[in-house]
């Protein structure tokens, strides 16, 4: 580093901090007791004088330093910002400038600018209410130095000293009856370095009646030029160690030394105050008095500090070593977990690894229709090891994404504590089933919904203590978090034990609402899914957590997002559970393709129970009412020919004939009987039949999302691609079974609604 | 004109040594075998630095340095304490009786040497 770039950077900061303390200023008459106001205008000072001690600016180190003094006994609560205060420290600001300026410039400080130092402290004195010693001058001030120390001293002006260590030494009163000579550790100082200039500060002296012959009133300021490392300076002191302060800042040269001592340490697992201590920026005893204030701060009540921050403020290390020193210990701790074999790996690429993977099963899907057509037994093996393998990567590569649930679970410590607070209920968390893993995508965008569940669940499910204690519940509410797999889906529930959800207050405001009608008979699942129904809010009065009736609604917005749904179960007096049930991952899932007419779709294979054959027979005893008798249930089924209004298969069987193989056309040979299937699917513990002509079988699925003009189509979730270049359209069972029940629902009264 | 150094120590040895490589560094010194004897050499010369064991026969340093700081002509004089083991209790003894520099036997000529000349250069 060139001196004069430092010495640029010097003038540049000043300048920043005197705008700031200007702000500070004239911002603090308004508000006396903002304790960071105080701090910004103390932390201005103290800085530009640390820094101008570096560059042997002993004249600014002087004067900001009477200023400081001041500043420390308003930040101690010992003196009262008045206006006066402010317009002396104004005008302490503005001189500041002046100084800084003449820094800059590089030219001597001007005999005016002296006189208005000596006029400033002076004024600053008067309004600390500090007895004005002994008449002081600047000259006196500035050339007042340890008349038998070897020390070279030529005039305010004289140039950049950047090269020297800057000491700052405040000796305690005692220090005199400990037998304790302050001159003469100066003076040995001399002994192993060259002390360039010397200050003596002045600014403790009492009034002449206070004034004890035997005690120590002076402070030093020491600019001094050595090629001893930082730790032999401090050994030079090591006897007034307890009867003295005793600040040691390297030469801005060295800290260029020191950072890359840093960056050349091998990497081993250090504390922040050990690598300090290593590159020599640190003495282990100032470390040992940093830590004791640390401690001593927390003690006290007052905000945790870093050590860093103690380090710094103490002027103990500059804070571009400390950075450095942190930055080395994050490498080294990143490096660590690199030994626990785990890499890092931008989201990105597994993003695109993952759509590779997509294409890749796509492919093989192509080649194995290929190796089948042509009959070839050694391409059909092939294509069939192929195709494992390939599931076996696809299965590695979603694996890759999936993240546990638990840290997403944990953020909620803080929301529930948090809010418990406002709300002025005692809640507590639980949190189950931490460790399920689900897609990282799906991770991401299920905090949203999820912090409006837990704080719908707090405000209006959790009653007051009140309440709760009248009920002989305990006093404490407690929320559940929980997490598990089922049935290739992930379930999430919160769950609390409050009052649940009161069913005559949500049916009066859906009615008030217009939501339904007032003769509407309605199931208990249906009064629940009224909440999340726009514009719904059942809240007494309105708060800052729920109550507007938008979250709810956009909880299902979101969670529908996702391919999941949202389910409420509630018992009056009880407490209620919303149930979120999402798909495990948003990219390749197991499919089962079937066919209708010349159309494939794809049932996902996790939410098929078991495929039976519908015969003319059950079409027959179903009474034209669509449900079929499945072992004694009753199974409502679904045509998904009427659904999708798919033609006839006789025109099908043609054009079959054309895209498929000899196979095919024999089977429909063998069966010239119109054959259907019926898919038997479960989600949520609702069943339902789809009714098919083929099964193909299983068929890994890369799932496509539609494009937005299909945006409000229903029944179907997406598309893929076949392996034979064709598109089958992905089933979306959770809409077709839910639109099964409805039509339960409407043929039958409500007791009589399927088993869920 | 050379500063004067008061050795007090039981051993000998350890008196001599110090002294040699004290006095080459140009310092005078006076001996002293006990805390007894020392008291009696403060007759009013002046000293300039006090170098005083603990453990010794008839007055110990630690009472020997108390007795010192009461004596008007030698309430400022530095006192270097040296000790067998740094005890925390002997240290804070000590430091309640003026002593503020400590060095730890065994040591060598030169870490008293500088140990010194950290209080007082010749």
């Amino acid at each position: 580093m060139n001196l004069d770039d430092a010495l640029d950077t010097f003038v540049i900061e000043s300048r920043e901090l005197l705008e700031n303390m200007e702000a500070a200023l004239l911002q603090i008459e308004q508000s006396p007791d903002d304790a960071d106001l105080i701090n910004a205008i103390f932390r201005a000072a103290h800085t530009i004088k640390g820094s101008a001690g570096l560059f042997g600016q002993d004249h600014l180190v002087t004067f900001t330093h009477s200023a400081e003094n001041v500043l420390d006994q308003v930040r101690g609560g010992h003196l009262a910002i008045s206006g006066e205060l402010v317009a002396v420290f104004l005008g302490v600001c503005d001189h500041i400038g002046t100084l800084v300026d003449c820094v800059a410039e590089k030219r001597p400080i001007p005999e005016e600018a002296q006189a208005r130092s000596v006029e400033l402290i002076q004024r600053l004195k008067a309004v600390s209410g500090e007895a004005t010693p002994a008449p002081t001058t600047t000259s006196q001030l500035v050339e007042h130095v340890a008349p038998e120390a070897a020390c070279v001293r030529e005039g305010g002006g004289e140039g950049v000293e950047t090269g020297n260590w800057h000491i700052s030494l405040r000796f305690n009163p005692d220090v005199l009856k400990n037998g304790m000579d302050p001159v003469s550790f100066i003076r040995y100082l001399g002994t192993f370095g060259r002390i360039v200039s010397i200050v003596t500060l002045t600014d403790a002296l009492p009034g002449i009646a206070e004034f004890d012959p035997e005690d120590c009133y002076l402070g030093f300021e020491i600019n001094y030029e050595t090629e001893a490392d930082k730790a032999a300076i401090e050994a030079a002191f090591e006897f007034v160690r307890d009867d003295a302060r005793i600040r040691i800042l390297p030469p801005h040269s060295l800290v260029d030394e020191y950072l890359a001592l840093i960056q050349s340490f091998p990497e081993e697992d250090l504390r922040l105050g050990e690598i300090l201590i290593r590159c020599g920026t640190l003495t282990r005893h100032e470390l040992e008095r940093a830590l004791e204030t640390q401690t001593q701060a927390r003690d006290d009540g007052a905000d945790a500090q870093r050590i860093g921050e103690v380090l710094v403020a103490q002027n103990l290390v500059q804070p571009a070593v400390v950075e450095a020193a942190l930055q080395k210990q994050k490498q080294v701790k990143e490096n660590k977990t690199g030994d626990a074999s785990l890499i890092r790996v931008n989201a990105d690429k597994l993003d695109e690894h993952i759509n590779l993977i997509g294409e890749l099963i796509i492919a093989s899907a192509g080649i194995n229709l290929a190796a089948q057509k042509s009959g070839q037994p050694d391409l059909l093996e092939a294509a069939s090891l192929l195709n494992r393998l390939v599931e076996n990567i696809r299965d590695s590569a979603l694996q890759l994404r999936m993240v546990q649930i638990g840290a997403t679970f944990n953020k909620f410590q803080r929301v529930v504590r948090d809010v418990s607070r406002e709300i002025g209920k005692d809640i507590r968390l639980e949190i189950s089933g931490a460790d399920t893993e689900l897609d990282k995508t799906v991770v991401e965008k299920i905090g949203d919904p999820l912090t409006h569940l837990v704080r719908n669940s707090m405000d209006h499910g959790i009653e007051p203590a009140d309440v709760r204690l009248a009920a002989g519940k305990p006093a404490h509410g407690t929320l559940r978090l929980n997490a598990y797999h089922d049935s290739g889906s992930i379930v999430i529930e919160v769950s609390d034990d409050g009052g649940g959800l009161n069913k005559a207050r949500i049916l009066a405001k859906a009615i008030d609402r217009g939501l339904i009608k007032p003769d509407q008979v309605l199931t208990d699942d249906e009064i629940h899914g009224l909440i999340f129904e726009p514009g719904f809010s059942t809240a007494a009065q309105i708060n800052n957590l729920s109550g507007r009736g938008v979250g709810m609604d956009v909880v299902r917005r979101n969670i529908i997002a996702l391919r999941g749904s949202v389910e409420i179960e509630s018992e009056e007096g009880i407490g209620a559970t919303m149930r979120i049930r999402l798909p495990l991952t948003l990219a390749i899932i197991d499919g089962f393709l079937v066919e209708v007419g010349n159309s494939s779709f794809v049932v996902p294979l996790e939410m098929v129970v078991e495929c039976v054959e519908l015969t003319e027979a059950e079409i027959a005893a179903s009474q034209g009412r669509d449900q079929l008798d499945l072992r004694g249930e009753v199974l409502p089924f679904i045509r998904l020919r009427d659904l999708f209004e798919i033609d006839e298969p006789a025109r099908a069987h043609n054009d079959q004939r054309h895209s498929t193989g000899a196979e095919e056309d024999l089977a429909t040979v063998l069966q010239p009987v119109k054959r259907e299937n019926v898919v038997v699917v479960n989600y949520a513990g609702h069943r339902a039949g789809l009714v098919v002509d083929n099964l193909q079988g299983e068929y890994q699925t890369v799932i496509r999302p539609l494009g937005a003009v299909f945006s409000g189509l229903q029944g179907i979730s997406g598309f893929t691609i076949l392996g034979t270049g064709m598109v089958a359209l992905i089933l979306d069972v959770p809409g077709l079974v839910k639109r099964v029940a409805r039509q339960e629902t409407q043929t039958h009264p409500p007791a009589r609604a399927l088993p869920a | 004109m050379a500063k004067t150094i008061l050795i007090v120590d039981d051993s000998a040895s350890l008196r001599q040594v110090v002294s040699i490589a004290l006095k080459g560094a140009g310092y005078d010194i006076i001996e002293a075998f006990d805390g007894k004897d020392a008291l009696s050499k403060l007759d009013g010369r002046k000293i300039h630095l006090i170098i005083s064991d603990v453990n010794m026969p008839n007055m110990d340093g630690i009472s020997f340095v108390k007795a010192a700081k009461q004596l008007p002509a030698y309430k400022f004089t530095p006192v270097i304490m040296l000790t067998t083991e740094a005890g925390a209790d002997k240290k804070a003894a000590g430091q309640a009786a003026g002593a503020k520099a400590w060095v730890v036997k065994p040591f060598q000529p030169a870490q008293m040497l500088t140990a010194v000349s950290m209080l007082i250069l010749p």
